[in-house]
C-alpha cells in the first residue's frame, strides 16, 4: 500500500463512535475459554463488576467479560479472537488510572495484564531491566536496589500501578522534574497489535531506526497496541539526598517560591506542594511531622554528592526564606526524607479521611502562573460550594486540585465536574494543558475539544488508525469523535467560521 | 465511594458501620500491592479493593452466589491492606460484616458447614486433638505425632520466677501454645522478671474467641470473649498493670474486644477496660530496652544470625512494626534481610486447613524470603506462624522471646 | 510565511509533486537521496518566546541554531542534548527533523527528550499544533516528539518548543589509556555509579571523559576517577560533536552503529570511535552493508550509513515487516500524497 492509495480515507471512528452491539457473545466466550486457563475468564456480572471502574469511580461500565491471561501467547490469542469477532478490548494494569482509561467497554473484553508480572532480566552493567507489563513500578526499584540502581519515574501510586499502565499513561512522578517522565526512561517496548502482530518499539541501544514510535506508545492509553514487555533504564542512586520542607502562610507565596527556585538556576530533584487541607488529611496516616498551621508546604529535594547537596540545600533555603517561608526544615536522615515524601505520595487517598469522594484534576500550566491559578481555584470553591485540596508537582507546573464531594449527595458530582472543567479550561487559557500525566481517558474527553482543532483531532484518529484501523482498542477514550465535540459544544471555532456545518446538530 | 445500601441492611448497626467504611474507600488500589492473595492470584476479586467492591455490591442488594463467598474465604484477614491504606479503611471489620451477610444470604453447602463446625469445636480444645492448634491462629492438618516432631520442644517449661516485683502483669495460658511450645510464657516471665516486672499466669479459660469468630460463628466468638473477660476481671482489682499476650494472633483479637462487644450492654464497659490493658510482650520489653541491653552486655551472648518474621497479627493487626527487631539487635542478634516482610506466611488461623493450596504457596514464598540471608534460626511472635513455618523448613523456628531469654543467661 | 508554505504544499499535493524541505542544508548528506523542489524554511525565523524561569524556548524553524544557542548562553542556559550543527547555517527545524544529539546525550538525554511541542504543516497543507510549552502534557498522542528524527517526511516543522537547562557550573575532561574492551567495561561501570559524567569518547587506545556539574561534584569525581586532566577539553568535545576530529577525515564510508552500551567490542573491519558510554559506535569501514547491519542487529542495535562519498547502500537499517507497515500508514496519515522528502528515510516512500 503506498501513501497515495490511502489518500483521503478517513478513520472509521473519526465522526462518530462505532457501535459494537450485536456481536456473537457465545462464540466469543467459547473461543476465549479455549485459550485461557481455568478461572481466567470472568463473565458473570458478580465477577465482572469489580472491574467496572479504575481509580476514577465516578465512571463505571460493566464489560462483557474479563480475561486474565498469564502469558504473552494468551494475550495474542485473545486479541486475535477479538479482532476476528470485531469485539473491543480494553487493556488494564492495576486499575489506578484517574481518568477512567481502564474503564471497560460495554460490548468489550477487559484484558487484564496483572498476571504478567515477572521481571525477566535485570542487567546491572547495562543498567536495564526487562519486565512484563504487570510488574509494579516500585517492584522494579526494589529489585534494582541491590545494585545501587532504581527506576526513576515514581508516580505517587508507584506501590500499586503497573509499568504497562505507566507506559500507557506516560506517567510522571515527584522526581520527574530532574529525571524525566516514563517516556524518558523506557528504552524498548514490545506491544501486540489488535491483529496479534508483535511490534518491537525502540531498542536497548540509544535509538532505533525509523520514526520514534516510542513517542506514540508512551501515553497511548491502550489505544494503539497492548504492551507485553518493557525494557526500562535504571538510574544510579544518588550518594545523598535531602529534602527541604518549607512552610508558608499563604499559598500564593509558596507558588512564587517555586518559580523563584527555578529562576535561581536550581533544578531540584523534586519540588512538590501541598496546601493546608491536604496536609491535615495525610498527617494522621504518615506522622511526617508536617506543620499543620501552615497554609501551604513546599517540599524540595536536592541529590548528588554530599558537597553538592549541602550547597544546593543552602541555596534552596535562601530562596524559600526570601519568598516568605515561615518555617524551614531539612530532613535529618533517610528515614525522615522518606517520611516527608510518603505524606505527599499518600495525599490523594488520604483525602478519603476527610471526604467520601474526590475528583482529581491534572492540568499543567506555566510555573509562573501557579499563584494566579491558586487564587482562581479559591474563587471557584465559593462559586460551586465545594472544597478543594491542592496537591501538586509544583516544579513541573502540574496541578492536582482535588475537588471534594459526596457522591451520595444529589448533584455534587455534577458540580464537581463543572468545577473541574473550569480549572481545565483555565489551564488551557494560561498556556498549559488539560492533562499533565493522568491521561485523557473518558474523563477529559470533552475538554480535548477545547484544546485541539478539528484537524488536530483528525490527525490523532489517523495515528490511531495506523495501528488499529478498526478502532477496537479502548474505543471511546482519549480522542473525541467530531460528534462528541459537537455535543460537547465547545469545538474550537477557527477564524470565526462556523464549525462543521456538515454535521447534524443535536 | 458512592454507596446505596439495600433496605435489608441499611439501618442496622452493621449496615451503618459498613457504609461508613465503604465511604472511606476511594478505590485507589494501593492496598492491592501488599495483599498476599492479589500478588499471588492477580485477580481484582482476590484483592482488598475487589473484595470491598464485592461486599458493596452485596450490601447494595445485588444477588450473590458462592463466588462472592469464595473470594471472601480466600482472604487471609492478614490486614496488610489496612496498613497500606492511606484513607484509613477498616477492611477487617468490613470483611467480618461481609462474611456474616454472605453466610446468611447464601448458606454454605452442608459438607463445608460440617468441616467448619468440626474445626471450631475441636480446635479450641487441644485435649481432643493433642497438640495441634495455636490459639485461633494455626493448625497443621497432619498427625499430632508428626507435628510434635517438627515443632521443637524446649526442655520443658523451664522455671517460672517467683513474683518478687511490685509491678505485676498477667499472661493468659493459651489453649494450644502450652502444648506446642510450653516455654514461651515462662520465657516471657523470665525476661520481664529481669526488667523488674512479675508476670502471673492466668489458668487456661478457653479460647479468646478468635477461632470461632473467624470460622463464621461470630456469636460463639463473643461468648468465648465474655468467658475470658470473666476469667481476667478479678485480677484487675489486684493492681495488675497489663494483660500481656505472647501470641500476637490472640493479642490482635483481644485488643478489639471493645469493638466486638460494643453492643453488649453488660460487657461493653468491661471489654473496653480489658482491651485498653492488653499489651503485646514486645511493647513491655521495649519499654525496658535499656535494661535489656545492659543484661545482654553482661551475659555476652554468642553471635546469632536470625531472620525475623513479623506475624500479620503483630504488624498489621496490632500495628506494632519495628518493635521486636531492635530488641533482638540489642541482645546481639544479627538480623538477616527479609524481602516482602509485610506478606503473610499463609498460616492465618484455620486458613492453612481451609485453603491449603494458597497457604502452601505463601509459606514457600515466605520461607524463601526468610532463608535468603542464610540465617541460623527464624524467630517470630505467634505460635500459629511458628508451627506453620516449622512444618516447611529444617531451620529452627522459635518465638523471639525465647531467643532473648536464652541470650540473657 | 506559513500561508506561503501551505499554498506550496497544497499545490504540490494536488499535483502529487515532491517537495524537499530544507533549512541551512547542513544535513543534506544525511539520509536518502534529495528529491523534489526545495521548500526553503530559512525565512521563517526568530524566537517566539523565551522565559528562562520556565525552562522553555519556542522558536521558528528557520532560526539559526548558533544564534539560538548564543541567546540561551546569555542567560546561562543551553540545549542539553548538545546538537551537532555540521555548519554555521544549521537551523532549528533541520536540527529537530534530523533528530541528532551530541556527546552529552548519554547523560542528558536525546533531542527527542527535550521536545515539548511543535507546530507543523502536514501534507494536506493543514496547520497543526501538538504538545505545548509546559513540561508535562499527555493530551493526545505525542506527535510533537514523533517529529524528532522524522527527517521531514511527515510535515514541515514550523515552530518548536524545547526544554532548556542551566549550563553546568563547572566542567573538566580527563584522559585515560585503555583498550577498547576495557573502555567499554569502564564506561558502563562508571555509568552505573552516581558520577557527573556527561560525555565519553574512546578512540585509538584513549578514553576521554567529561565531567559536568557543580564545582564540588566535579572535583570529587576527578579525584575519584584519576586520569590525566586535559586542558582544552571544551574544544575536543566541540570538534567531536561537529565531526571535525581527525577520525572523521578521509573518504572511507562512515557508519554509525547504535548498540546496547555494554556490548563487547564488535569485530568488524574498520576503525572505530566510541561515544555515549558505548552506545554509539562510529566505524570507518568498507565492509558490506549487510555484514554491518547483521552484526548490529545481532547485538540488539542498528547500523546507519551516516556519510559516504557516493551512495553504496541505503542509509538506514530496514524495518521489520510489522513496523514497516505502521510506518507506511503513519506516512500516509500525515502526507497522503507523498509530498515531503520522498525517499529520504526509506526508498519506498
Ligand atoms: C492515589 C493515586 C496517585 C496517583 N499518582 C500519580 C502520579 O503521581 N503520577 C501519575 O502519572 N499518575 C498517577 N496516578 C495515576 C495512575 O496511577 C497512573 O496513570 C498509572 O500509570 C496507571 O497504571 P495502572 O497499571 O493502574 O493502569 P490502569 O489504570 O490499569 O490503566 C491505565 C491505562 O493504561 C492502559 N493500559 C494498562 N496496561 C496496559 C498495557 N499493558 N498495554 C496497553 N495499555 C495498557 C489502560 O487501557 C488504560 O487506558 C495516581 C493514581 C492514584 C490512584
Ligand atoms: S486482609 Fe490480607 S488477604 Fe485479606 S484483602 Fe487484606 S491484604 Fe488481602
Ligand atoms: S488503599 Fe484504602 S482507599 Fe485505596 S482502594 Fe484500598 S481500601 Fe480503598
Amino acid at each position: 500500500m503506498s501513501p497515495m492509495e490511502t489518500a483521503g480515507v478517513e478513520p472509521a471512528d473519526f465522526l462518530a463512535e462505532r457501535d459494537f452491539g450485536g456481536r456473537d457473545r457465545e462464540a466469543l466466550l467459547s473461543e476465549l475459554s479455549r485459550v485461557l486457563p481455568r478461572g481466567a475468564l470472568l463473565v458473570s456480572p458478580e465477577d465482572a463488576r469489580p472491574y467496572e471502574c479504575d481509580g476514577l469511580t465516578a465512571y463505571r461500565q460493566l464489560p462483557l467479560a474479563v480475561a486474565l491471561p498469564d502469558s504473552e501467547d494468551q494475550v495474542r490469542a485473545i486479541l486475535r479472537i477479538c479482532a476476528s469477532l470485531d469485539v473491543p478490548v480494553v487493556a488494564r494494569g492495576a486499575g489506578t488510572s484517574l481518568s477512567g482509561g481502564a474503564m471497560p467497554h460495554k460490548d468489550g473484553v477487559v484484558l487484564s495484564l496483572a498476571r504478567l508480572r515477572s521481571i525477566l532480566a535485570l542487567d546491572p552493567l547495562a543498567r536495564t531491566a526487562r519486565v512484563q507489563p504487570g510488574v509494579r513500578n516500585l517492584a522494579i526499584s526494589e529489585a534494582a536496589a541491590a545494585h545501587g540502581l532504581y527506576y526513576a519515574p515514581d508516580p505517587s501510586s508507584q506501590i500499586a500501578c503497573t509499568i504497562g499502565g505507566n507506559v500507557a499513561e506516560n506517567s510522571g512522578g515527584v522526581h520527574c522534574l530532574k529525571y524525566g517522565l516514563t517516556v524518558h526512561n523506557v528504552l524498548r517496548v514490545r506491544a501486540i497489535t489488535i491483529e496479534g502482530e508483535a511490534l518491537e518499539i525502540g531498542s536497548e541501544a540509544p535509538d532505533a531506526p525509523g520514526y520514534d514510535l516510542a513517542a506514540l506508545i508512551n501515553g497511548s492509553e491502550g489505544m494503539l497496541a497492548v504492551i507485553t514487555e518493557i525494557t526500562v533504564r535504571l538510574t544510579p542512586k544518588p550518594l545523598t539526598a535531602k529534602v527541604v520542607l518549607a512552610a508558608f502562610d499563604d499559598v500564593v507565596h509558596a507558588g512564587d517560591a517555586v518559580a523563584a527556585v527555578i529562576a535561581a538556576g536550581i533544578i531540584p530533584a523534586g519540588m512538590e506542594m501541598m496546601d493546608q487541607p491536604a496536609t491535615r488529611a495525610v498527617e494522621p496516616f504518615v506522622h511526617a511531622g508536617y506543620p499543620l498551621d501552615a497554609k501551604a508546604l513546599l517540599l524540595a529535594e536536592s541529590d548528588g554528592t554530599p558537597e553538592e547537596v549541602e550547597e544546593e540545600i543552602g541555596r534552596i533555603r535562601e530562596v524559600m526564606a526570601a519568598n516568605g517561608a515561615t518555617g524551614i526544615r531539612v530532613s535529618r536522615d533517610e528515614a525522615e526524607r522518606l517520611r516527608f515524601w510518603s505524606g505527599r505520595k499518600a495525599a490523594f487517598p488520604a483525602v478519603g479521611r476527610i471526604s467520601p469522594d474526590y475528583y482529581c484534576m491534572d492540568g499543567t500550566i506555566p510555573r509562573k502562573r501557579l499563584a494566579e491559578m491558586l487564587t482562581a481555584i479559591a474563587t471557584l470553591e465559593g462559586k460551586y460550594g465545594l472544597r478543594c485540596c491542592n496537591v501538586f508537582h509544583a516544579g513541573d507546573g502540574n496541578l492536582h486540585p482535588l475537588i471534594l464531594y459526596d457522591a451520595n449527595a444529589a448533584g455534587e458530582l455534577e458540580r464537581a465536574e463543572e468545577f473541574g472543567g473550569e480549572i481545565l479550561e483555565l489551564s488551557v487559557e494560561y498556556g498549559g494543558t488539560i492533562t499533565g500525566e493522568h491521561g485523557v481517558g473518558i474523563e477529559k474527553i470533552g475538554q480535548m475539544c477545547s484544546q485541539f482543532s478539528r484537524q488536530e483531532l483528525a490527525m490523532f484518529h489517523r495515528v490511531k488508525a495506523a495501528f488499529d484501523p478498526r478502532g477496537l482498542l479502548n474505543p471511546g477514550k482519549a480522542i473525541p469523535t467530531l460528534n462528541r465535540c459537537v455535543e460537547f459544544g465547545r469545538l474550537h471555532v477557527h477564524k470565526g467560521g462556523v464549525p462543521h456545518p456538515e454535521l447534524p446538530r443535536f | 465511594m458512592q454507596t446505596n445500601l439495600a433496605d435489608f441492611i441499611r439501618d442496622t448497626p452493621e449496615g451503618r458501620e459498613a457504609d461508613g467504611i465503604l465511604r472511606k474507600c476511594v478505590h485507589c488500589g494501593f492496598c492491592t500491592a501488599t495483599c498476599p492473595t492479589y500478588q499471588l492470584l492477580g485477580d481484582e476479586l482476590d484483592g482488598p479493593r475487589g473484595r470491598i467492591y464485592l461486599i458493596k455490591e452485596m450490601l447494595e442488594g445485588v444477588a450473590v452466589s458462592g463466588r462472592t463467598r469464595l473470594h471472601l474465604d480466600r482472604c487471609l484477614t492478614c490486614r496488610s491492606c489496612e496498613t497500606t491504606c492511606p484513607s484509613g479503611v477498616q477492611y477487617a471489620r468490613l470483611v467480618d460484616i461481609g462474611r456474616a451477610v454472605v453466610d446468611r444470604l447464601r448458606p454454605r453447602p452442608a459438607a463445608d458447614r460440617l468441616r467448619r463446625a468440626l474445626l471450631k469445636e475441636s480446635l479450641p480444645r487441644p485435649a481432643l486433638f493433642g497438640a495441634a492448634l495455636a490459639l485461633g491462629q494455626a493448625f497443621r492438618p497432619i498427625l499430632p505425632g508428626a507435628l510434635a516432631a517438627q515443632v521443637p520442644r524446649t526442655s520443658g517449661r523451664g522455671t517460672w520466677p517467683q513474683p518478687r516485683h511490685a509491678r505485676r502483669m498477667i499472661v493468659p495460658a493459651g489453649c494450644v501454645q502450652p502444648a506446642l511450645a510450653p516455654d514461651i510464657n515462662a520465657a516471657a516471665a523470665r525476661v520481664l522478671d529481669r526488667l523488674g516486672i512479675s508476670l502471673i499466669e492466668v489458668p487456661r479459660a478457653g479460647c479468646c474467641g478468635a477461632l470461632r469468630f473467624h470460622l463464621g460463628d461470630q456469636e460463639g466468638g463473643r461468648r468465648d470473649a465474655r468467658t475470658m473477660i470473666d476469667a481476667w476481671w478479678p485480677y484487675l482489682s489486684q493492681g495488675v498493670e497489663a494483660i500481656v499476650m505472647t501470641a500476637s494472633g490472640c493479642g490482635a483479637f483481644v485488643r478489639e474486644y471493645d469493638h466486638l462487644l460494643e453492643r453488649d450492654s453488660r460487657y461493653a464497659e468491661k471489654a473496653k477496660r480489658i482491651a485498653s490493658l492488653v499489651r503485646d510482650v514486645s511493647e513491655v520489653v521495649a519499654a525496658g530496652e535499656a535494661r535489656l541491653a545492659e543484661c545482654a552486655q553482661r551475659s555476652k551472648p554468642a553471635p546469632l544470625r536470625l531472620a525475623f518474621h513479623s506475624p500479620c497479627s503483630l504488624q498489621h493487626g496490632q500495628k506494632l512494626r519495628g518493635v521486636v527487631e531492635p530488641l533482638l539487635v540489642a541482645t546481639g542478634c544479627e538480623l538477616t534481610p527479609v524481602a516482602d516482610a509485610h506478606l503473610c506466611c499463609g498460616s492465618a488461623g484455620t486458613y492453612s486447613i481451609l485453603q491449603p493450596e494458597i497457604a502452601g504457596r505463601l509459606r514457600e514464598a515466605k520461607l524463601a524470603a526468610l532463608g535468603a540471608g542464610a540465617p541460623e534460626a527464624i524467630a517470630t511472635a505467634n505460635i500459629g506462624c511458628l508451627a506453620h513455618l516449622q512444618a516447611g523448613t529444617a531451620t529452627r523456628v522459635r518465638h523471639w522471646i525465647e531467643v532473648i531469654d536464652e541470650r540473657l543467661d | 510565511m506559513i500561508e506561503r508554505f501551505r499554498e506550496t504544499i497544497r499545490a504540490a499535493a494536488s499535483q502529487k509533486r515532491a517537495l524537499r524541505i530544507r533549512g541551512g542544508g547542513t544535513k543534506d548528506f544525511y539520509g536518502g537521496p534529495l528529491r523534489g523542489e526545495i521548500l526553503d524554511t530559512r525565512d521563517h525565523a526568530g524566537v517566539v518566546s523565551y522565559e528562562p524561569t520556565e525552562l522553555v524556548v519556542t522558536a521558528r524553524c528557520g532560526t539559526r541554531l548558533d544564534e539560538l544557542e548564543r541567546m540561551l548562553a546569555e542567560r546561562g542556559q543551553r540545549l542539553a542534548f548538545e546538537p551537532p550543527h555540521f555548519g554555521e547555517t544549521a537551523t532549528l527545524g533541520g536540527c529537530v527533523a534530523a533528530g541528532l544529539s551530541g556527546p552529552r546525550r548519554m547523560a542528558a538525554g536525546a533531542l527527542r527528550d527535550f521536545v515539548l511541542g511543535a507546530k507543523i504543516i502536514d501534507g494536506r497543507g493543514d496547520s497543526l499544533s501538538f504538545g505545548g510549552q509546559v513540561m508535562k502534557n499527555v493530551a493526545g498522542y505525542d506527535v510533537a516528539r514523533l517529529m524528532a528524527g522524522s527527517l521531514g517526511t511527515l510535515g514541515v516543522i514550523v515552530e518548536v518548543s524545547l526544554k532548556v537547562l542551566p549550563m553546568p557550573a563547572s566542567e573538566a575532561t580527563l584522559r585515560f589509556e585503555m583498550t577498547q574492551e576495557d573502555a567499554i567495561g569502564t564506561m558502563n561501570r562508571w555509568a552505573g555509579r552516581p558520577l557527573p559524567i556527561s560525555a565519553t569518547c574512546w578512540h585509538a587506545g584513549q578514553l576521554m571523559v567529561r565531567l559536568s556539574g557543580a564545582a564540588a561534584g566535579v572535583a570529587a569525581a576527578q579525584r575519584d576517577l584519576g586520569g590525566e586532566t586535559v586542558e582544552e577539553g571544551a574544544r575536543f568535545w566541540c570538534e567531536l560533536r561537529e565531526q571535525r576530529h581527525r577520525f572523521f577525515e578521509g573518504p572511507a564510508p562512515l557508519w554509525r552503529l547504535a548498540l546496547p552500551p555494554a556490548t563487547a567490542p564488535v569485530p568488524l573491519a574498520g576503525e572505530p570511535l566510541i561515544e555515549w558510554g558505548g552506545g554509539e559506535r562510529w566505524l570507518r569501514s568498507e565492509a558490506p552493508a549487510e555484514v554491518l547491519r547483521e552484526a548490529a542487529r545481532a547485538a540488539g542495535g542498528h547500523a546507519c550509513l551516516f556519510r559516504a562519498p557516493f551512495e553504496t547502500a541505503e542509509p538506514f537499517q530496514p524495518l521489520a515487516q510489522a513496523l514497516a507497515r505502521i510506518h507506511r500508514s503513519l506516512k500516509a496519515a500525515f502526507d497522503p500524497n507523498g509530498v515531503f522528502n520522498r525517499g529520504r528515510m526509506y526508498p519506498e516512500w
